[in-house]
């Protein structure tokens, strides 16, 4: 395998390359921050008119209540969910080339939580009373509404910002104490602090891995109850198209499915951005693809069968609103949205696809526009054609809403890109570890097989 | 308190009917037959319950804020109501007409799924909603099958030119952005007229007519009736008993002559509202 | 707080770690037979799981503080959503229906229970991992590199014996250090 390449690496180059990407990316960096930058202006601009004039001037209506701040929510939620596929997963199953790209999966997933959270502060009517929805002992003696599938989002995303961020953190001591013993002034405070005096010695790591393995125990059921969560929030209601008991799943699905494609998107940009060819090797990209591949026929499925259930079921507000998504107002979204995430992904099957770095970006954008449709397509259409036929009517997201979107993204980008600056975004000492087992255990297995080997023949002998 | 409180929630834990012992449970009957599309319902109710005029740019856009509205359907030649349809031989015979209101569902969809309980089911039988406590979530909105919720997303109030806020019905509140509202069965009236028994020493009994909606009240043909259902003698009870329309039904069993359906009841939501069903003659 | 006695390391670094295996294993010979050593510590850029079998098990049941922090969790999250949410302070119940609802309890619960059993597994890390801590000052910054740190604890007089015994398996460098 050619991807054995990789334990030729020294362990000391990997330090100064890890390092280096803290101090010299290229000048795109720059520019791909500024505009992220800018586009938070923009939405900053958009969020504080939509605060003073009221809500409407995001062209929600009655009944179109809800729209495109829930979809970005549920879109960011899912891309969240592969940070912790690739650590945790991967980790508890021993697929040892996640290394080189987990730190920045978990990354993502932290700062697409941070993203994600945001909506619905944007999406409430009153934004300064947005704490009502926490539990807290309060002197009007009233608790927050425990049937509410909002509230359960309310405890689901605290829990799982909480962890994923303290699973970052906790996976990166190691890698902070590398930083602090090179590092200088504010950087060498920094890590000084993060790294909580961490020196490699023999109970620390035994302490840490033991931590490392029972902490993905508990990401991963959590990663699986907070999407199923946030799709109750749509299959807990009443309305024709969001009343679908295989939500959860599909939820789950269409998340991994997302974040795999920005796993992917972000593989070539820190690639590029950071010089990191020798770690991020395209057979890595090879394995990540495959996954994708495989999710994204999982998540198919759950369509289809989505689809069926409506079609075969009895259920005529439900029947008319898949037809109605198919051939009414908001049919261009609905067949795009197949497109990009049905039939694009087969471009997959093939390994010069795979392994070729902007073949794999274009596709996985247009996977990400595919799934962000999807999260489109789930919210809006229904509210068009549910029970009251008085009330059927398309609405499209104004100007607001789209600045906030772009926004959205370009508030990730930030974060994830000061993150990449300031933190080192390839695992140092799980590499070493990859490195170093590639190396012992190639050597064993062939020292085994030999073993083996001269114990047949003695049987053998012994036999005749 | 909080102990007594448990100790009351408890018993009540697994009671079918939580309001059952509860003497009132307001509800309302409309005979489609009687009514005439006129609208002045819908002004009425703007007018009792401050509720704002949007002008013509804000209707465009669908952020029109009216408690109650009447659906205009048409039937077709078949005799099946189809909003397409609308070249019939005398188009103007085949319009239909439906007022809708919040239904007061008793199994309200809405209820359970505000993350900050804003809003609740009251004694009375109402679906009330706390402006207040309300944080604008919309998910009730979204979760109510006759979408009758209306949310503030302008400050309307501002618009109204000076002098004309006078008009404004001191008796309840106006909303501003980001609260949602809709029909509360003109809750202010309610209250008073309660408020007035309770004066004469009588608690739990408002006599039938003691209090009328804005709607009602306006309605030139009496389509509306509304009242006590809990109270055997009143309009509303037997116009409910007298077509056949009973709670805890999701299907009504109309007998010969008897016309009383509640709309959208197959999901079960338990509406406070009857409908009767509209007699035309076909052959004629 | 004052310190009763100053104490006295050895301190040895190899670039590979089977000769840090090799050297532990023979300074626990030594030790058997001439009980010199009071302590060894092994310093290491990545996670050896041999140095279990090396030192002597380590005894760190962080997997008991998920265990019982999970358990809390659930608990306190049904009570706090159950008892102190719905049937205590519950002005209204909504819709007629039942006081004490299960699905959003087991949803609350749930979560609770891995956010509970999450802070108390790294309570549990902080506490067996010994941090956070300073940073000795005789700290190598090439074990965080590529390096092998052994560390003994001895009396002064041993050093000898002991210094031995670390260059026989090919020690970089070997330096003595009291604190």
């Amino acid at each position: 395998m050619s991807d054995f390449k990789m334990k030729d690496i020294e362990w000391a180059k990997i330090n100064e390359d890890v390092l280096a990407s803290l101090e010299s990316p290229r000048k795109a960096f720059w520019i791909v921050l500024a505009v992220c930058f800018a586009l938070v202006l923009c939405g900053v601009a958009a969020e504080i008119y939509q605060y003073n004039m009221g809500l409407g001037v995001a062209l929600m209506n009655n009944p179109h209540y809800w729209q495109t701040y829930i979809s970005n929510f549920v879109f960011w939620i899912g891309m969240s969910h592969s940070g912790t596929l690739l650590s945790a997963i991967l980790l508890l199953t021993h697929a040892d080339w996640r290394k080189p790209i987990y730190r920045f999966a978990e990354a993502m997933t932290f700062f697409s939580i941070a993203t994600a959270a945001i909506f619905p502060v944007i999406h409430i009517g009153r934004v300064w009373d947005m704490y009502w929805v926490l539990p807290y002992p309060n002197q009007h003696a009233i608790w927050p509404n425990f049937r509410s599938p909002l509230l359960w989002d309310a405890f689901a995303i605290t829990t799982y910002a909480t962890s994923s961020a303290l699973f970052l953190y906790i996976g990166m001591i190691p890698d902070l104490a590398i930083c602090r013993d090179k590092a200088k002034g504010w950087r060498k405070k920094l890590y000084t602090a993060m790294s909580l005096g961490w020196m490699g010695r023999a109970t620390e790591w035994i302490a840490f891995q033991k931590t490392y393995v029972l902490m993905a125990c508990f990401l991963v059921p959590l990663a699986v109850s907070v999407h199923s969560i946030v799709a109750s929030d749509f299959a807990m209601s009443m309305m024709p198209g969001w009343h679908v008991t295989s939500f959860p799943p599909y939820f789950v699905a269409g998340a991994l499915y997302s974040g795999c494609a920005a796993i992917i998107t972000l593989f070539v940009l820190l690639r590029y951005l950071f010089k990191f060819e020798a770690y991020m090797t395209p057979e890595i990209m090879d394995k990540t693809a495959r996954l994708t591949f495989a999710i994204a026929m999982a998540w198919n499925f759950l369509n289809l069968s989505e689809y069926a259930s409506i079609w075969y079921s009895n259920d005529m507000f439900e029947h008319e609103m898949l037809i109605d998504k198919f051939t009414g107002p908001y049919a261009g979204i609905v067949w795009t949205m197949l497109f990009c995430a049905t039939v694009v992904p087969f471009a997959m099957a093939w390994k010069k696809v795979r392994v070729n770095m902007w073949a794999m970006f274009v596709i996985s954008l247009l996977i990400q526009l595919g799934m962000w449709l999807e999260r489109f397509q789930i919210v809006s259409p229904p509210l068009a054609s549910n029970h009251e036929p008085w009330t059927q009517v398309a609405v499209w997201p104004g100007l607001v809403q789209m600045t906030i979107t772009a926004a959205s993204f370009g508030w990730f980008t930030m974060l994830f890109l000061i993150f990449c600056k300031v933190f080192p975004s390839v695992s140092m000492y799980e590499v070493k570890e990859m490195v170093y087992h590639r190396n012992k255990h190639g050597k064993k297995k062939l020292q085994d097989l030999d073993k083996i080997k001269d114990d047949m023949i003695k049987t053998e002998e012994g036999l005749s | 308190m909080s102990l007594s409180r448990m100790l009351e929630n408890w018993s009540r834990l697994n009671q079918k009917d939580y309001y059952k012992d509860e003497p009132i449970m307001w509800g309302m009957s409309i005979d489609l037959n009687k009514c005439t599309g006129c609208a002045s319902c819908v002004t009425a109710c703007n007018a009792e319950n401050n509720i704002p005029a949007v002008g013509k740019e804000k209707c465009g856009s669908g952020h029109t804020m009216s408690w109650m509205r009447i659906e205009r359907y048409w039937d077709s030649p078949e005799g099946e109501p189809d909003l397409a349809v609308e070249e019939s031989e005398y188009p103007e015979r085949g319009a239909h007409f439906a007022p809708m209101m919040c239904q007061q569902c008793n199994h309200a969809p809405c209820e359970p799924v505000c993350p900050v309980a804003a809003t609740y089911h009251n004694p009375d039988g109402l679906n009330a909603q706390v402006y207040n406590r309300c944080i604008g979530s919309r998910y009730c909105g979204t979760n109510c099958p006759f979408k009758v919720r209306y949310f503030n997303f302008f400050d309307y109030q501002e618009d109204i030119p000076h002098p004309m806020e006078m008009l404004l019905n001191p008796d309840l509140t106006v909303r501003s952005k980001g609260v949602m509202e809709k029909c509360t069965f003109c809750v202010q009236r309610l209250r008073n007229a309660k408020g007035d028994q309770a004066d004469k020493g009588i608690r739990g009994h408002v006599e039938d007519g003691a209090v009328q909606t804005a709607c009602q009240q306006s309605c030139p043909t009496d389509a509306i009736v509304f009242g006590n259902l809990k109270d055997g003698e009143s309009k509303v009870s037997h116009a409910w008993e007298s077509h056949g329309v009973e709670l805890n039904r999701h299907e009504q069993f109309n007998a010969e002559g008897e016309r009383g359906y509640r709309v959208f009841e197959e999901l079960n939501v338990e509406p406070s509202v009857m409908y009767l069903d509209r007699v035309r003659d076909t052959n004629a | 707080m004052r310190r009763i006695r100053k104490k006295h390391f050895l301190f040895a670094t190899y670039d590979d770690f089977e000769k840090a295996k090799e050297v532990v294993g023979e300074l626990n010979a030594l030790d058997d037979k001439e009980d010199i050593i009071e302590n060894i510590e092994l310093y290491s850029p990545i996670e050896h799981p041999e140095v279990n079998d090396m030192l002597g098990e380590f005894h760190q049941p962080i997997q008991r503080f998920s265990f019982f922090g999970g358990i809390t969790g659930t608990v306190l999250g049904f009570i706090f959503a159950a008892g102190v949410g719905q049937s205590m302070f519950t002005v209204q119940p909504q819709g007629g229906k039942s006081v004490i609802t299960f699905p959003p309890d087991i949803v609350i619960a749930y979560e609770m229970t891995i956010l509970l059993g999450v802070l108390s597994t790294i309570a549990g890390f902080l506490i067996y991992a010994g941090l956070p801590r300073r940073v000795k000052s005789y700290y190598d910054h090439t074990v965080g590199v590529d390096q092998i740190g052994i560390e003994v604890e001895t009396d002064p007089k041993n050093n000898e014996k002991i210094r031995a015994t670390l260059e026989s398996c090919g020690a970089i460098e070997v330096r003595e250090l009291t604190s």
